[in-house]
């Protein structure tokens, strides 16, 4: 397990700079998860490239608004990779407005929905997808509906549910 | 001459709503676009605006043929965020309950694959040795579908040895169906001529579109979570991965076959080890800000949650990939060059769970 | 009901589902009613059909998702105008735990009515087989134009159930006498199904009260068309105010909807210092504090918490 702990080190310090290094967490079970930080996401394509060098497989792929990210301004993007059973986690941080990433589809085949699913969800462009059309969303819902910075419409502020309840309250009322 | 056709849940022969858009050479398939979106219900939002506890429940409700999967996958993240470590024997009745979940979902699966193929009574046989564990479920936990069996830190329910002596009768009853059912899938003739050889992924290719779950399986690729990142129980039972080399519809219904027989031995072993102690470790544990990568190998595969938390009990992030997710794609390489006729077959022969891959 | 077996009439009555979105439980449990002898709809004089323009009972399950919208209305606009509609499961007509997602489009009613609800998350088959079989009598009441007079029969209970050895998850029940307010059920519940509300907060005044325009209690209603069943509530409950019950028998016509809730009430008592209403300690509250109170504890749980601090630090520091 040592060894993939080195292996990750060189490849990552060989791909984006001495200064990018992963710390790695052990579970009660043994089970390796790796976390690293990426100052940007110029170096993402070549570790991403150097990933699959070693037959990493893409996991998953997050993304997501920081804790007070209206104050700092902050959104980040989080690929998490298989390394036969251990899971590395690259966290790339991207700017409120105009956050960019390139596509890692072209490096692995699966993250297609991945990126297809992220670009509706928030406002982050996936420069280079091969595919960018909507995935889930139905074409009358707004774009980016996880951008919660922007407030929501009555229809989802549990406005529903408090109509609902007033009907439910009311009926009690009347024998 | 090439055409393009669409195809609903009818046609696919899905119990739940999924579009394809395929593209014909003559009545050969030769591209497929798969259009998801019918069972998105907005619950990777929902979940940020419930707290940890309330999504104890709603993500049981992802699912409900791996429903166990969420609650107890999602309640590790959390317990790794906060440092706690279940109590050993909430750890096998963790086990048991996802194990429990794998031997119905395999048997619906399987089932559907009988009907669609016209072998209408192993169908319905299979539907009746599925019921054995609906029984199971209904009577252990209250429900026949969702068991309501997690907690943050442990389980909350638990085997009196009166429920304990009842789950291994039920188990010993399923031993002799499931070597049947095997069997049926392996080399009744009728079968054979409609599965094997059909909806092939060669073993390259799903390294490639990066399937999980019995469809890797099935291709031979060596994958599964309960033994390469081993959680919970897993680390102390005993078990071979279940693997298959011909990656065609018949290998991914014999891995699936294979896994609910094993699934019967897993739960024996548990009950076998049921240890006493507290079934939770810490009923309201302190949730600190913080990050953690939970896996589990739910009945069609890996299952990946992410969990980012602020200190307070609404989760700052929560992202789950379900195995489905990861095996839609790999229909294209299954059928390409298939006739119009076997869609339906290859379709469910990836076991696919439309709520789960929506959300 | 024997009687009546001989009069079914050759044709059987069609089922027609529809999933608007739904986690597949219900679908599942569907598909068990069609695939399972002791679960068949057959016995019931029904058949599912693929066709839903020969639909006479749709089966709508899920919470009506933004994007199936279209189709199921299609659909059920496709069913001929004697047709029964039964939401099955309480997403259809509550949402849920589903509810208010901007990818939720429900309750269903909001589009079209329902005549029958069957609660459960997801309802077993013998439950749906009751809803099935009320669905049935309406339309075939329906059908001869008497829908107006017909009353759902009464639901027998079937012969297994004593033989069974381990409870259902059922309805929830609340019992307001073990409450002591502090709403860890509402925090827990996913599906917003309770609700506290100040009783006596606004209007109500010809009720007897310690002090005129001081609330009487705490009223907490439970909404069981939404509530998923999951009894998370009962599991954090304290005092065991919230216990799941057996009761599975709850299919009942869709204008009960909101009706078919229940509620309870715990009621304020005077602190005994200064009058001000407080929420009395519950007896199982303070056996699993202290076991055996003393008569000092006996005392401090009559006093609102400014006299109890006057109490032990004798005044009130600001």
């Amino acid at each position: 397990m040592t060894t993939l702990i080195d292996e990750v080190a060189a490849l990552l310090a060989a791909a984006a700079g001495e200064e990018t290094v992963a710390t790695w967490r052990r579970d009660r079970k043994g089970v390796l998860t790796g976390w690293c930080r990426l100052s940007s996401a110029d170096s993402l394509e070549a570790i991403g490239r150097a990933i699959a060098s070693i037959q990493g497989r893409l996991s998953m792929v997050t993304a997501y608004l920081t804790e007070k990210a209206r104050e700092k301004g902050g959104r980040e993007i989080a690929y998490h990779f298989d390394l036969d059973g251990a899971t590395l986690t690259l966290t790339v941080p991207l700017p409120l407005e105009g956050a960019q990433v390139p596509s890692l589809t072209p490096i692995f085949r699966n993250c297609d929905w991945h990126e297809r699913e992220l670009m509706e969800l928030y406002e982050i462009q996936v420069v280079g997808h091969p595919d960018p059309r909507r995935l889930f969303l139905a074409d009358s819902v707004p774009d980016a509906p996880f951008e919660r910075l922007i407030p929501y419409s009555t229809f989802t502020n549990g406005a529903a549910g408090k109509a609902l309840w007033e009907k439910v309250l009311a009926a009690k009322e009347k024998p | 001459m090439t055409s393009v056709i669409e195809l609903g849940p009818h046609q696919l022969a899905l119990e739940e709503p999924m579009y394809f858009r395929v593209k014909l050479e003559g009545d050969r398939v030769a591209g497929l676009d798969v259009q998801p979106g019918q069972v998105h219900r907005g619950m990777e939002h929902l979940v940020m605006r419930r707290n940890l506890y309330q999504n104890i429940t709603l993500l049981e409700r992802l699912c409900s043929l791996c429903s166990n999967s969420h609650p107890s996958t999602f309640c590790s993240a959390i317990e790794e965020v906060a440092g706690v470590a279940i109590p050993e024997r909430a750890e096998y009745l963790r086990a048991v309950a996802d194990e429990i979940k794998r031997i119905a979902s395999h048997l619906f699966c399987c089932a559907v694959q009988a009907n669609l193929i016209g072998q209408t009574a192993l169908f319905r046989r299979a539907m009746e040795v599925r019921e054995i564990m609906q029984r199971s479920k209904e009577a252990i936990y209250g429900n026949r579908m969702d068991l309501a069996a997690n907690c943050i830190g442990g389980v909350r329910y638990d085997l009196t040895p009166d429920a304990a002596m009842y789950l291994a009768r039920q188990m010993e009853a399923m031993k002799a169906p499931l070597d049947e059912l095997y069997l049926q899938f392996q080399n009744n003739p009728a079968i054979m001529a409609r599965t094997a050889g059909v909806g092939v992924l060669p073993r390259l290719e799903a390294i490639e579109c990066a399937v999980v779950g019995p469809v890797a399986r099935a291709c031979g690729i060596d994958y599964d979570v309960r033994k390469k990142s081993p959680y919970g129980a897993y680390d102390r039972l005993e078990f071979s991965t279940s693997l298959q080399q011909a990656g065609d519809v018949r290998a991914r219904n014999l891995v699936r076959l294979a896994e609910a027989r094993q699934s019967v031995s897993l739960i024996e072993q548990c009950l076998a080890g049921l240890v006493p102690g507290p079934l939770c470790a810490d009923l309201l544990p302190e949730i600190p800000a913080g990050e953690a990568v939970a896996k589990s190998e739910a009945p069609r595969g890996e299952l990946v949650y992410y969990l980012r938390t602020d200190g307070t009990d609404f989760p700052l992030r929560l992202k789950w990939r379900v195995p489905s997710y990861m095996n839609w794609d790999a229909l294209k390489v299954m059928l390409h060059g298939e006739p119009v006729a076997n869609i339906p077959l290859i379709v469910n022969s990836i076991d696919p769970c439309i709520a789960c891959t929506d959300r | 009901m024997q009687d009546q077996v001989k009069e079914t009439p050759a044709e059987p009555v069609r089922l027609f589902r529809i999933n608007t979105g739904s986690c597949n439980g219900c679908d599942v449990e569907l598909a068990v009613t069609a695939a399972v002898d002791e679960f068949d709809v057959e016995q019931l004089g029904c058949r599912y059909t693929e066709e839903p323009h020969e639909a006479d009972i749709l089966l709508i399950t899920g919470p009506l998702t933004v994007r199936a919208r279209n189709e199921a209305l299609r659909l059920y606009a496709e069913a001929p105008e004697t047709k029964v509609t039964v939401a099955v499961g309480v997403c259809p007509v509550s949402g849920g735990v589903f509810r208010d997602s901007y990818a939720v489009d429900g309750p269903v009613q909001r589009y079209l009515p329902v005549d029958l609800n069957v609660p459960g998350c997801p309802p077993r088959p013998q439950a749906l087989l009751a809803g099935i079989a009320q669905a049935r009598d309406l339309w075939r009441a329906r059908s001869k134009g008497v829908d107006a007079v017909f009353a759902a029969p009464p639901l027998a209970k079937p012969a297994d159930e004593p033989a069974q050895q381990f409870p259902i998850r059922g309805r929830m029940s609340f019992d307001p006498k073990a409450c002591v307010d502090c709403r860890m059920c509402r925090h827990v519940c996913a599906a917003g199904a309770i609700h506290f509300d100040i009783k006596g907060d606004k209007g109500d005044r010809h009720l007897r009260s310690q002090s005129p325009g001081s609330p009487e209690g705490v009223r907490l209603t439970l909404w069981h068309n939404s509530c998923v069943f999951c009894g998370l509530c009962s599991h954090y409950c304290p005092t065991g105010a919230l216990s799941v019950t057996g009761d599975w028998h709850l299919a009942h016509r869709g204008g009960q909807t909101f009706r078919f809730s229940e509620q309870g009430e715990v009621p304020y008592t005077p602190c005994s210092g200064c009058g001000s209403p407080l929420i009395a300690v519950a007896p199982e509250l303070l056996h699993a504090a202290f076991r055996r109170p003393t008569p000092e504890i006996e005392h401090i749980k009559t006093l609102c918490p400014a006299c109890r601090q006057q109490l032990s630090i004798g005044a009130v520091r600001r």
